[in-house]
């Protein structure tokens, strides 16, 4: 009964994150401290995309159906351009889509073709010179792509910094970016950190992560909101206990979100690097899976505790814990704080006569009532 | 009774639904061209793409207009590759040549702007049709052999079209040009469309067009008098001009105007090589004059009458050397040649020292303007980078493309058993409502491209891909909703209506954040995360619709099965037992029974 998964499907607010959020801060603050260092010493690892420069790409199967060494290829590029040197000549992927990757040192249209027709003659790919893919990049372009993508991070933050202070309240957006914040430090970090190549596509990749750390956060944020309607009128829990709840209630849900957005991202992984080797694909996959997982735990262990932590400072929710621990320290002790319960009941039910009214209007026949609707259990609920 | 709140009568939903499918497909099916294929983009059908993004030396916003004319140009360039399929559009300050199937490498030059040269009229002009003039090369002693190639990647400046209609020279010191005056009178607007090729590629040049080419050289770029003189006579201005572009500097050359009415006979830009010492100080005949030389051009009030004049200012060498070829050639006619093409003839009225040259006749404020545009700029109005040039071999497309679909199957899989291990029988309107998106999506895609012309690439289908968790995430929420519902007491059936009302908040909050990143990737962003953006967002409205017409319905059928709506199917089981013992402790009863 007491196992973690059982606490975690039924969600009674077992598990206490909020009261324990200095221990997540520091550890997050630890994370986030070795990532920008990281970032700041170490750099990152970029790709041809940013330095410029061009890749060539050719089928690793010859016409005759044997493999293609990357020596000939070396051979052939040197024969093809005596004076420049490719940087890396590597095989990747697998079966049908295996290749050779060939990246250089920025080469013109001449040197392209050149090198193109010799590396026909020399290695005889499947599929001839046609089959030879290539890609030629300037410096500056994964410059502008980034820099572009910076200008979109700002405006997505202003964007929703308003939507969430205008949905929720400014507080819950400060959460909220501060978790996003927090997402992206580490994932960028993360990147710094093991060096993976940094392309357009783990740019654009990291942005996406944003949305899908606020989405996660919002869900959450949806579930504290409805629970601490009405709060300060009542006495029975503290608005961080409230939230903690809210947390708890929405954890499973959470895990549920993160798990199946994370699947169809584990399968763009897999083919980016089994099938591909390279590529959008992986890149994608890749800064996506590493945000995803922060995003999911950061709307866990960052956004609600930074949410307790701005509305404790105002007084009145100050005021209202002080109720909450007097009436617990003269009457009954605590009480057990009751699993599921809401306290917007009243709106709910408001929602739901608007939804009958909508249907009663839309000609809806109302439909005559069944045997088994009068065999209604004696719930000491309000019955409709 | 009244029926309990918030039910809602579920086919008329899902028949909304269908008639949405079905009007989709009818467009899809029933208009355009009736091809049910979404547009591919270049990574995933192969082909060529380029990047070309605008430069201004002082880092500057180029206009909307000059980009679009830019467009215009280079779109006309790539019909002229013969290649169907090709587009050209506007990504903000870059310009996307995309062109389709393995025969597109041409596409990687045209992106440069048309080579600009300063050549000495040797001899008269001949009106194109007549009889050459015989007295032609008179002044001129030809260079002896000195072939070199035109270099690789010709001026980034250059230019030259709208030859200037002139009057006679007005007889003052001021212009230090004057306009011929056989010279046409200059089309305003569009430059020369078959600036399309650039200098040479030989590697890339289909060999008849190869040979039409050294042909072409032999003859009107001979370096023997006598050769230039037959070429003259036999030139064809009517006919397509194979060297157009492909000139060689080094060498004299026989062409045409842009208007195709008069024959010139042009001397070389620059001495031979070999000679390069002993002719360092010849100007008489060589230039060294081309579009890098130039520094700035603009067109001005004439101060001296009516009209308009062309200012014209070299950089630092290039003016010290036109100083010493107009000293050289006072009362001579110098060519402006746009890729092999004579814009304008004006005739060298005095030496210009000091680089800032005055080029008068009788222009209109736009002529003037054409002049010095082309002349600041090249053909192009904007000079242009390639940011990003990449061929895709068709095999490697279709296998990106297969990958991707493997990729989206995979996760779907992974999606699916997932939901039937966690949701069982709701697992299967996950899946279901899945399939159903998916096949909206693919209507729409198929449309867009059609209308719009979104093309799908590869990042497009990661951007598919990581929306399938957006859209299952929908479905948790509600399914999670309606589990706390259940575990509160309620029967599955009375738990659906509230369950949605309150999910339906949470979904459409969240997809609303998903969506503003969406969008605002989109806006911002260039280049392939465009797709991604696209995709993405388009994935997050349509969720909208499926969840409300289809799952939600879907799930309020099932609610009113006496047998889909058992635990064991529903997986509501374990909720269903905490919901037994929630009502036990409510009723007051003692027999807590927990369940797991």
């Amino acid at each position: 009964m007491g196992s973690v998964l059982s606490r975690l499907y039924v969600g009674n607010g077992a598990f206490d994150i909020v009261g324990k959020r200095l221990r997540w801060y520091i550890t997050s603050s630890i994370i986030l401290l070795v990532c920008i260092g990281s970032m700041v010493f170490n750099g990152f690892n970029l790709g041809i995309d940013f330095k410029g420069g061009t890749k060539i790409s050719m089928p690793s199967v010859s016409a005759s159906g044997q493999s293609i060494s990357t020596g000939a290829v070396e051979d052939a590029f040197a024969k093809a351009i005596p004076d420049k040197k490719p940087t890396a000549v590597q095989a990747v992927g697998s079966g049908a889509s295996a290749t050779i990757q060939i990246k250089s040192p920025a080469l013109n249209i001449q040197e392209v073709a050149a090198l193109k027709a010799g590396l026909t003659q020399d290695t005889q790919p499947q599929g001839g010179q046609s089959a030879i893919s290539d890609s030629a990049v300037s410096a500056s372009w994964g410059g502008e792509i980034s820099g572009k993508a910076l200008w979109a991070l700002f405006w997505f933050f202003v964007a929703v910094t308003l939507f969430l202070a205008f949905y929720f309240e400014w507080r819950m957006a400060v959460g909220a970016l501060v978790a996003v914040f927090h997402d992206v430090i580490i994932t960028a970090g993360v990147y710094s950190l093991i060096g993976f190549e940094v392309t357009p596509a783990t740019v654009i990749g990291l942005l996406t992560i944003l949305g899908f750390s606020l989405y996660d956060t919002v869900v959450v944020f949806d579930k504290v909101k409805e629970n601490t309607r009405g709060l300060l009128g009542l006495t029975r829990r503290t608005y961080a206990e409230a939230a903690n709840l809210a947390l708890n209630q929405t954890l499973m849900r959470s895990i549920n979100t993160s798990l199946i957005a994370l699947l169809p991202v584990i399968g763009l992984l897999v083919v980016g690097v089994g099938i591909l080797g390279v590529g959008t694909l992986q890149d994608l996959a890749l800064v996506q899976l590493v945000g995803m997982f922060v995003g999911a735990l950061s709307s866990i262990f960052i956004a609600t505790p930074v949410l307790v932590d701005l509305k404790m400072r105002d007084p009145k929710y100050i005021a209202q814990a002080r109720r909450v621990a007097a009436r617990r320290a003269k009457g009954s002790g605590p009480q057990p704080a009751e699993g599921i319960e809401s306290a917007d009941e009243d709106a709910l039910a408001a929602d739901l006569r608007k939804e009958e009214a909508y249907a009663a209007a839309a000609s809806v026949p109302h439909r005559t009532a069944k045997a088994g609707d009068a065999r209604r259990r004696p719930t000491g609920k309000r019955q409709r | 009774m009244a029926p309990p709140a918030g039910q809602i009568r579920p086919a008329k939903y899902l028949a909304s639904f269908v008639l949405i499918v079905v009007a989709l497909y009818a467009l899809v099916f029933f208009t355009g061209n009736g091809s049910a294929k979404p547009k591919l983009g270049i990574d995933l059908q192969g082909g060529t793409l380029v990047t070309l993004t605008a430069r201004q030396e002082d880092g500057a916003q180029p206009s909307e207009e000059a980009l679009n004319r830019a467009r215009d140009l280079i779109e006309v360039r790539v019909n002229g590759l013969g290649v169907s399929g090709a587009e050209v559009v506007r990504d903000g300050n870059n310009l996307v040549i995309t062109v389709p199937g393995a025969d597109s490498e041409g596409a990687k030059g045209l992106g440069q702007t048309a080579r600009l040269a300063f050549r000495k009229v040797i001899g008269q002009p001949v009106p194109a049709g007549a009889a050459p003039n015989p007295s032609q090369p008179s002044s001129s002693t030809a260079p002896s052999s000195g072939a070199s190639t035109p270099p690789a990647t010709p001026p980034s400046q250059s230019a030259g079209q709208a030859p200037p209609s002139s009057g006679a020279p007005q007889g003052r010191p001021a212009p230090n040009l004057v306009a011929q005056p056989s010279s046409t009178p200059p089309s305003s607007g569009a430059a020369p469309s078959s600036s399309a090729s650039t200098p040479p590629a030989p590697s890339n040049v289909d060999p008849k067009v190869a040979k039409e080419i050294q042909e072409a050289k032999a003859l009107r770029q001979s370096t023997d008098p006598q050769v230039l003189q037959q070429a003259a006579l036999l030139l064809d201005c009517t006919q397509p001009d194979p060297l157009r572009g492909n000139d060689d500097l080094d060498k004299p050359l026989v062409t045409c105007d842009e208007k195709g009415e008069f024959k010139y006979t042009l001397a070389p830009v620059n001495p031979p090589k070999e000679d390069t010492q002993t002719k360092a100080d010849d100007y008489s005949n060589y230039s060294r004059l081309t579009g890098e030389d130039i520094n700035n051009a603009a067109a001005n009030n004439n101060p001296n009458g009516t009209g308009y004049v062309v200012n014209l200012d070299f950089k630092s060498e290039g003016g010290s050397k036109w100083a010493k070829f107009t000293s050289a050639n006072v009362q001579q006619a110098v060519a402006v040649v746009l890729d092999g093409e004579v814009m304008s003839a004006p005739t060298i009225q005095s030496a210009i020292e000091g680089g800032s040259t005055e080029i008068s006749g009788k222009f209109t404020l736009k002529e003037a303007q054409n002049l010095a545009n082309t002349l600041k700029y090249g053909a192009l109005p904007l000079s242009f980078d390639s940011s990003e040039a990449q061929t895709v071999s068709p095999t490697l497309g279709l296998q990106s493309l297969k990958a991707g679909l493997i990729a989206g199957g995979i996760g779907l899989a992974l999606v699916f058993v997932y939901c039937m291990f966690y949701y069982r029988l709701m697992g299967i309107l996950t899946i279901l409502s899945l399939a159903l998106s998916a096949v909206i999506i693919y209507g729409v895609l198929v449309l867009l491209g059609r209308l719009i012309g979104f093309t799908l690439d590869l990042a497009g289908i990661a951007g598919f891909i990581v929306a399938i968790g957006i859209t299952a995430d929908s479905f948790i929420v509600f399914f999670e909703r309606l589990k706390d519902e259940v575990r509160e007491g309620r029967t599955f059936r009375s738990a659906v209506p509230r369950a949605w009302v309150r999910s339906r908040r949470t979904i459409l909050s969240a997809d609303a954040v998903s969506f503003i990143a969406a969008a605002v990737l989109y806006v911002i962003a260039v280049g392939q995360v465009k797709g991604f953006a696209f995709t993405l967002g388009m994935s997050t409205v349509l969720d909208l619709v499926v969840v409300f017409l289809v799952t939600h319905p879907l799930v309020a059928m099932a609610s009113k099965s006496k047998f889909l709506s058992s635990p064991s199917l529903s997986g509501l089981g374990g909720a269903a037992r905490e919901g037994a013992a929630h009502r036990a402790a409510t009723t007051g009863k003692t027999t807590a029974v927990k369940g797991a």
